[in-house]
């Protein structure tokens, strides 16, 4: 196997492979900086065109826009608290308030470096791990699957800051919200009200960037005569070098890499999940988690590097089983099918150079994070706070319509960002946390199907969730989590009530 | 002058290539509403099609994906538009013979112009290697034999995969439990991760496995066998022809289009479909092709919905 990979390594070297990674990654760092413009809307796009090249040039290509558009939704993430993708809403919790705190250019090479470090990690796992790795995504039937959702829900726990009621009720409106047409296992209609367009459910997307990017845009126009930002602090220069980086992330970078690497092999969960459970463990690992929301920036380190390191990883099942594990994936798969590659277990004995020469594209791009994103984008995407408010309110709402209505061609989802946008707005106003929603969302439909999968496959024998090592395993995690935060909480209420409230508690 | 003179010849021998043309249509881009979101395989048949159809129209053609409601938002969207051949729809066939009986929609067979079928393919059923039974009529006997007892992963609630298994089980008195995934690739992975007992879904995701020797698949949903699964019964091996429920795709258009633009267009797509690359991506898809045209159209998607009507009327998903 190895002998295959060093085999393809000048296939994806080629000067041709070259010019579509450089291509692929600068279009995918501005497309996932653009609120509205995903990867996958962009990809299938693109797709038709590379039809009669060579599959590496269309794989490169691929690879590129994948990768970088992990790093560039963290652009408007850090910079205007807006996130350019739905994987980069961890990246706004302290990413923004570091740019208001002045160190917009640390947040900034941060989150390249993360980026760049988490794809690189998760590109490795995938050259080395991919067929080990996918027996694992096997053995995750609707039981495991459950047990994952579930302990994706208690990051709640952490997530919720200071008012604890408040984040469950977040995290219900999202379960609400994720709940709304038709369900899959009785084709039941829920929560329609009789409507057609709610039949189809809520396009995460379309929600995500309601909740999440509007309210910002609103906060800013209420700002616009206050000198909202201060440019200066954007001169990436500035910023000490990534040597220093490396000595203080390395231990978040590994830890959050392994996340998105597990998270990667699962089919359906997503760069989403990974990162909010990165940042979610940073911050429950953290000597001082009190600091983040307010500008950590180990909290974008993890965030970054974990959405990153999902990348490479999601396309192990897809490659070595067929299966793919996001829309990207399947989108890879049918370009390799177009050049009459079958995906599956034959893959890498009868194609070696392409599927090999794709890992090392996927190696590649994220390697070229480091240079690409620290020094063309982000100086070039720093400039954007340079714009009056009154040019950048405008421009940015424009652009997410633009890109909300590409997802299906349907006006009425533009109606729906914006009412989204307004419930984000008053939660917001009403000191709600948002994040809660997101995971709500996107685990409480996940939880349910899966548990319900399960009990149809047992015949309603609950046992089934209880008795198989990998369900064990995760439950036991699931346990020490939950047991450490209560064991946190009781300390603080222990040593708050052994010293009487001074005055400023 | 010498333009001038080229392009009349050019003018001239167009009109006499078509000589049922009396106007000049299509002068001006026509719209192909996809009611699938970019990216899946509704739209990578359609986009890669429709390189081939803007030759032939001698038109651009932008595809638009109006996705949602499996399928209904966007021929809903198409019911609505003016029937000038300007704005078209290329659908699989859940969306006109299936969503119809389980959801409110504007539009029927009967009240879309039909314009010509292009491709389809069989699901299959596989099992594992240790299962029981090596043809269609040992697998049918098994799971006769253990009624309520196997379990098979589909694709979900009025998924074609589904009903065309429900239809099958329902004519040789079979209770097999169906475990509704989101499609075939979650489908395939609960099947390899042997969490469910047999896969149902489409050929090609499971093609793989098959020639490994780790599935094996013993049954496919179309009438006649495929070449591909040899040891898999066709329908018409077991008896009963009549049940075949495939995958298929179309061109359609707004009810009340001129019978004329509609028989150009459906010449342009049967030459469209003749280009070599389009039936190397067709067989890569695992998809034949399957030209129907005008009312031939109409009455196959009328037996269809029929059909499905009464499958899904069985299982108690009939709402309208």
């Amino acid at each position: 196997m190895f002998e295959s990979l060093f085999h393809a390594l000048p296939v994806a070297l080629q000067p041709d492979s070259l010019l579509s990674l450089v291509v692929g990654t600068l279009a995918g760092i501005l497309i996932g900086a653009l609120p509205g413009l995903n990867p996958v809307m962009a990809i299938a796009l693109m797709l038709p065109l590379t039809y009669g090249f060579d599959p590496i040039i269309a794989l490169g290509l691929v690879a590129g826009i994948y990768n970088g558009s992990m790093y560039g939704g963290a652009i408007p993430a850090i910079l205007l608290k807006i996130p350019g993708t739905p994987a980069a809403i961890a990246t706004t919790f302290d990413g923004y308030p570091m740019t208001r705190n002045g160190q917009g250019g640390l947040a900034l090479k941060t989150a390249c470096w993360s980026s760049a470090v988490g794809g690189v990690v998760s590109a490795l796992a995938l050259m080395t791990l991919a067929p080990l790795l996918a027996k694992v995504t096997l053995a995750f039937g609707p039981a495991e699957y459950f047990w994952v959702a579930v302990f994706g829900l208690t990051s709640i726990a952490v997530l919720v800051g200071k008012d604890l009621s408040k984040g469950i009720l977040s995290a219900l409106l999202g379960v609400i919200v994720g709940l709304v047409g038709i369900d899959t296992l009785s084709g039941e209609e829920r929560y329609t009200f009789g409507s057609l367009y709610l039949v189809g459910g809520f396009d995460l997307i379309i929600v995500l960037i309601g909740l999440y990017a509007i309210p910002p845009i609103l906060e800013m126009a209420e700002k616009r005569n206050e000198s909202y930002f201060n440019a200066d602090s954007f001169r990436v220069s500035a910023v000490a070098g990534g040597l220093g980086l490396l000595r203080n992330y390395w231990r978040t970078w590994s830890r959050s890499s392994l996340i998105g690497v597990c998270v990667g092999i699962l089919p359906g969960a997503g760069g989403n999940l990974a990162a909010l459970l990165s940042y979610n463990e940073a911050k429950r690992r953290a000597p001082d988690p009190d600091s983040f929301g307010k500008g950590n920036p180990v909290g974008i380190a993890a965030a970054e590097s974990g959405n990153s390191a999902d990348n490479a990883s999601a396309m192990i099942p897809s490659l070595t089983l067929g299966i793919p594990g996001n829309l990207v994936a399947a989108l890879v798969l049918g370009a390799l099918m177009i050049h009459g590659l079958q995906p599956g277990p034959q893959l890498f004995t009868k194609s070696p150079d392409v599927v090999f020469g794709f890992m090392w594209q996927m190696l590649l791009t994220a390697m070229l994070l480091f240079v690409l994103g620290g020094m063309v984008a982000t100086r070039l995407f720093a400039q954007v706070l340079r714009l009056p408010t009154a040019l950048l309110v405008p421009t940015t709402l424009v652009l997410m319509a633009i890109g909300v209505y590409t997802v299906n061609g349907n006006v009425v989802d533009l109606y729906v960002m914006l009412a989204f946008g307004l419930v984000g707005y008053l939660l917001d106003r009403l000191e709600f946390p948002l994040a809660p929603v997101v995971l709500g969302v996107l685990l409480g439909p996940m939880a349910e199907q899966n548990f319900r999968l399960a009990m149809l496959i047992s015949q309603n024998d609950a046992s089934v969730l209880f008795t198989r090592p990998i369900s064990q395993g995760i439950i036991a995690l699931l346990l020490i989590v939950l047991l450490s935060q209560l064991w946190k909480y009781h300390r603080r209420n222990a040593r708050s009530s052994a010293a009487p409230p001074s005055g400023s508690a | 002058m010498k333009q001038y003179m080229l392009i009349g010849a050019l003018a001239a021998a167009t009109a006499a290539s078509t000589p049922a043309m009396a106007d000049d249509y299509p002068n001006r881009p026509i719209e192909i509403i996809v009611p699938a979101p970019a990216g899946g395989g509704t739209d990578a048949v359609a986009r890669m099609l429709n390189q081939y159809l803007e030759e032939e129209l001698g038109q651009s053609a932008a595809v638009l994906n109006v996705a949602g409601g499996g399928g209904a938002i966007g021929v809903n969207q198409l019911a609505r538009t003016k029937p000038d051949g300007y704005t078209l729809l290329s659908t699989w066939n859940s969306p006109i013979t299936t969503v119809p009986h389980m959801q409110r929609v504007q539009y029927s067979y009967d009240t879309l112009t039909p314009i010509i079928s292009t491709s389809q393919s069989a699901y299959t059923m596989c099992v594992s290697p240790d299962f029981p039974a090596d043809n269609g009529e040992e697998f049918i006997a098994e799971l006769q034999a253990n009624p309520g007892h196997y379990t098979y992963g589909n694709d979900g609630v009025g998924g074609t995969m589904r009903l065309a298994a429900e239809r099958i089980f329902a004519a040789f008195e079979i209770d097999a439990r169906p475990i509704p995934f989101g499609g075939a690739g979650e489908t395939l992975q609960n099947f390899l991760g042997g969490h469910v007992d047999i896969y149902g879904g489409s050929i090609t995701p499971v093609l793989p496995y098959v020639e490994e020797g780790q599935a094996k698949c013993l049954l496919v949903t179309s009438a006649a066998p495929n070449e591909a699964l040899p040891q898999a019964s066709g329908l018409e091996e077991l008896g009963h022809p009549e049940l075949e429920t495939v995958l298929w795709r179309m061109m359609l258009a707004p009810e009340g289009l001129d019978e004329e633009r509609a028989t150009f267009i459906a010449d342009a797509v049967e030459r469209a479909v003749q280009y070599p690359e389009f039936q190397e991506f067709l067989a890569g898809q695992g998809e034949t092709l399957n030209l129907v045209r005008g009312e031939a159209l109409r009455e196959r998607l009328r037996q269809e919905s029929e059909a499905i009507g009464e499958v899904l009327d069985n299982l108690g998903l009939k709402k309208h």
